[in-house]
């Protein structure tokens, strides 16, 4: 990539997050002009737009079976009857409402695809907003950034995690030691600030009507499919990889759709066109082009050659390096999608490693285990950085995409700015903690 | 209406783009190197003969000449390179990060480098040797003289592991001192922390030079211990690039073979009357097909001379070294140096 065109990848960069953080024109509008002008200036040449659609594949996939598995379990009335009982459980308080959030998705979110989850999820949020009549965006950025943190849990909690802890050759236990309470430390982080951030919820004090009772669909046997497709993308998804004939969470994703649409399909219970029609394509279309974009920010190459910078600038302290790195990833990843930053920033950080010979050169290559146990925090760094960054802004993940797209189908538009003012101190103070965290880390290993 | 004049500005813009698209061109590396008319490339931080500055702050060495042919024949222009030095532990992460565009710092072609760090070797272009360096005084002639030594070795290099392995399958003892860099090692070395210091034949030449005592207080034991044959490194996945700078190699050996040197390639090219000769050489050359302009190969052989001129200057009797040609003399001379035919 010449200078000229670096310069162009930051300058389109820049503009299509101020047009869309401005709202001067659509995103999916925006995002797609942004990825036009890097193709014409030859930034992003069709085979790294095809690389590109292979990394957004996965999160695109999940996206699809999740919003084709939702789409037709509403059918069924089990949003309506779990909601009733949510809202049940919530005691007409706001406060109750916003920390069972937590507690919902949190635990799932340890184990399925974050995205998945609040697609899963929202009809459940949306509902008991409007039965305790508050604004459901609140909660539902609030899902997002739950389901965000919460990957942080376990390794195969986020697509970052999992990349950094397995090129790393970190195993699941070892995770569970090592970086799991970092992780509950950042989501329990999030409750002493739901009170300042959404004080016309937390404070919320309704008196609960009787509610009615839910019409179930008048099809059992649909309503049995359906929740058994649901079920089995579930067990897929925690097991899936462990099967002899391993399936990855995209693959059960598209599984479970085609298992969906064949149900609705062979109980004539719409018209499939009508589910088709109803899934987020623009949410899709915007993640789609964003891992373009990205792509193209990569290829500039400003990351990866960092490694040599970061050995002049700090040496061997490998304190400095993981702050510097959990900050640097954490403000990049709030603005770009996390995967392909995590995946630069890896180079990054073994170069590094390898330049300032703490580790050989075959550390470069892949498989590579043997890591001085004082390194591994700075890779844990960089999990928390790429996860925990996500949260920031609107389009830093795909989590808060889908969430912004769905309460803009339910007649709300979450704008950038209303994202931010709740994401940003949200993430800030999540990376404060994670700070101490990382640094408790490295006593730990004097 | 203020928003609909915005869209349509923005639209005319797209369309305008559009009509302005460019044709797709070489690779990722060339494209680069061209764009910024400069080349990048990693070298030592200072080798004698190899990779060094001379008294007025300019690069000389065979690694050194050999970017400048490869800028010759890319950008037409030996000059526009700049050299960047490195510590063995920074080469690949600067190679893989972008940092530089071509490695040259005496790096031993091995499976485990080009098949797990993603580079690719452009050929052989200095057959060396892993050997053992020893002050004659200590009376040691043979390696297995130096059972029980303390041997300094350089970090992040393939000669550590080659020394374990020497030692470990003969049963013989010994104690590696691994040190960060090339001048700690000649500072250990030279003030006796340990007995011999082991690394590829030319660089222990070339420590030997900076000696305190004199290079003639020192001896390289005869025994070579490990195939060094060294090259330079590109990124994978940049075919044309990894073209270019392997025909590059193989146009200076050719040139050689051809008895075509820096000072006679004019006349050569212009009274012979082979035409395969001056089809390689010439105008008419394949330039096109490695995206680069006509005659690169004698701008290659104009800029540093051919194999044998650039050898002899830099580390042969024209340089401080006076390394014999060895192994790196033509097929035609008893040597492994043999290049395909350019056309």
């Amino acid at each position: 990539m010449t200078e000229l065109q670096t310069y162009l990848t930051l300058g389109i960069f820049i503009a299509v997050i101020l047009a869309i953080a401005f709202d001067i024109i659509d995103m999916v509008v925006a995002a797609l002009l942004g990825v036009c002008l890097m193709m014409l200036f030859e930034i992003l040449s069709g085979k790294e737009i095809l690389d590109a659609m292979r990394t957004a594949g996965g999160p695109l996939s999940l996206l699809f079976g999740g919003m084709v598995v939702v789409r037709v379990l509403a059918k069924t009335g089990i949003f309506e009857s779990l909601g009733n009982r949510f809202l049940h459980a919530t005691r007409g308080s706001g406060k109750r409402y916003l920390l069972l959030l937590l507690l919902l998705i949190g635990p799932v979110c340890a184990f399925l695809p974050n995205a998945t989850t609040v697609i899963l999820v929202a009809p459940l949020i949306i509902r008991v907003a409007r039965a305790l009549e508050v604004d459901f965006v609140g909660p539902m950025i609030i899902a997002a950034v739950i389901s965000n943190s919460a990957g942080l849990l376990t390794l195969v909690g986020d697509p970052a995690t999992f990349l950094v802890g397995s090129s790393i050759g970190m195993t699941f236990g070892k995770y569970l030691r090592q970086v799991s309470l970092g992780g509950l430390l950042a989501m329990l982080v999030i409750v002493p600030l739901l009170p300042r951030l959404m004080p016309d919820i937390w404070n919320v004090r309704r008196v609960l009507s009787a509610t009615k009772p839910v019409v179930a669909s008048n099809r059992p046997g649909f309503v049995v499919l359906a929740l058994g497709v649901l079920l089995l993308m579930i067990v897929l998804f925690v097991i899936g990889e462990d099967l002899p004939g391993r399936i990855v969470p995209p693959e059960v994703a598209i599984i479970a759709a085609t298992l969906a649409l064949l149900v609705v399909y062979g109980m004539r219970v719409e018209p499939l066109e009508d589910v088709i029609r109803d899934i987020d394509w623009k949410s899709l279309l915007f993640i789609a082009a964003i891992f373009c974009l990205v792509e193209g920010f990569v290829k500039t190459g400003l990351l990866q050659g960092l490694a040599l910078k970061l050995s002049e600038w700090f040496g061997t302290r490998f304190t400095l390096v993981a702050l510097t790195l959990l900050a640097g990833i954490g403000m990049l990843s709030s603005l770009l999608a996390n995967v392909p930053v995590v995946a630069a920033s890896l180079v990054l950080t073994k170069g590094y490693l390898v330049a300032v010979q703490a580790v050989p050169e075959t550390a470069l290559a892949a498989g590579f285990s043997d890591w001085p146990t004082t390194a591994v925090p700075v890779f844990i760094a960089m999990m928390f950085g790429g996860t925990l960054g996500g949260n920031a802004t609107l389009i830093g993940a795909s989590a808060n995409i889908v969430s912004a797209g769905i309460c803009a189908r339910e007649g709300s538009r979450v704008t950038f700015g209303r994202f931010l003012r709740i994401g940003l101190p949200i993430t800030l103070c999540q990376l404060a903690v994670s700070s101490l965290y990382i640094l408790a880390l490295f006593w730990l290993r004097r | 209406m203020k928003h609909g004049r915005f869209i349509s500005f923005l639209m005319i813009c797209h369309l305008s783009l559009v009509a302005l698209s460019l044709t797709a061109q070489a690779g990722e590396t060339l494209n680069a190197v061209k764009a910024h008319g400069r080349l990048r490339c990693g070298v030592s931080e200072g080798i004698a003969g190899f990779s060094e500055r001379d008294a007025s702050g300019r690069w000389i060495g065979f690694d050194v000449d050999f970017c400048r042919a490869v800028a010759a024949a890319g950008l037409g222009d030996a000059e526009k390179v700049v050299f960047v030095p490195l510590k063995a532990s920074e080469r690949f992460p600067a190679l893989e990060g972008g940092t530089i565009d071509l490695l040259l710092r005496n790096t031993t072609w091995t499976l485990g480098r080009e098949a797990g760090l993603k580079v690719q070797f452009t050929g052989i272009l200095f057959y060396d040797g892993q050997a053992f360096m020893v002050r004659k005084a200590t009376g040691v002639k043979k390696v297995e003289n130096l059972t029980g030594a303390t041997v300094c070795v350089e970090k992040g290099t393939t000669h550590v592991q080659n020394l374990v392995d020497y030692f470990g399958a003969r049963g013989m003892q010994v104690t590696p001192l691994i040190l960060d860099s090339t001048a700690a090692i000649a500072s250990a070395f030279f003030t006796g922390r340990c007995r011999a210091y082991t690394s590829d034949s030319s660089q222990l030449a070339a420590v030997r030079l900076l000696a305190p005592d004199g290079p003639e207080s020192f001896e390289i034991l005869p025994e070579r211990i490990s195939k060094e044959p060294l090259g330079a490194v590109v990124r994978q996945d940049d075919d044309e690039w990894f073209t270019l700078v392997r025909w590059v190699l193989f146009a200076l050996i050719d040139a050689e073979e051809a008895g075509i040197t820096r000072d006679n390639i004019a006349a050569v090219l212009r009274e012979t009357h082979d035409p395969a000769l001056r089809r390689a050489f010439g105008e008419g050359g394949s330039g096109k097909t490695l995206g680069v302009s006509g005659s690169w190969a004698a701008r290659a052989v104009k800029a540093v001379g051919n194999y044998g001129e650039m050898f002899e200057r830099n580390v042969g009797k024209g340089g401080a070294l006076k390394l014999d040609r060895g192994l790196n003399r033509l097929w035609t001379q008893g040597g492994l140096l043999y290049a395909p035919p350019l056309r």
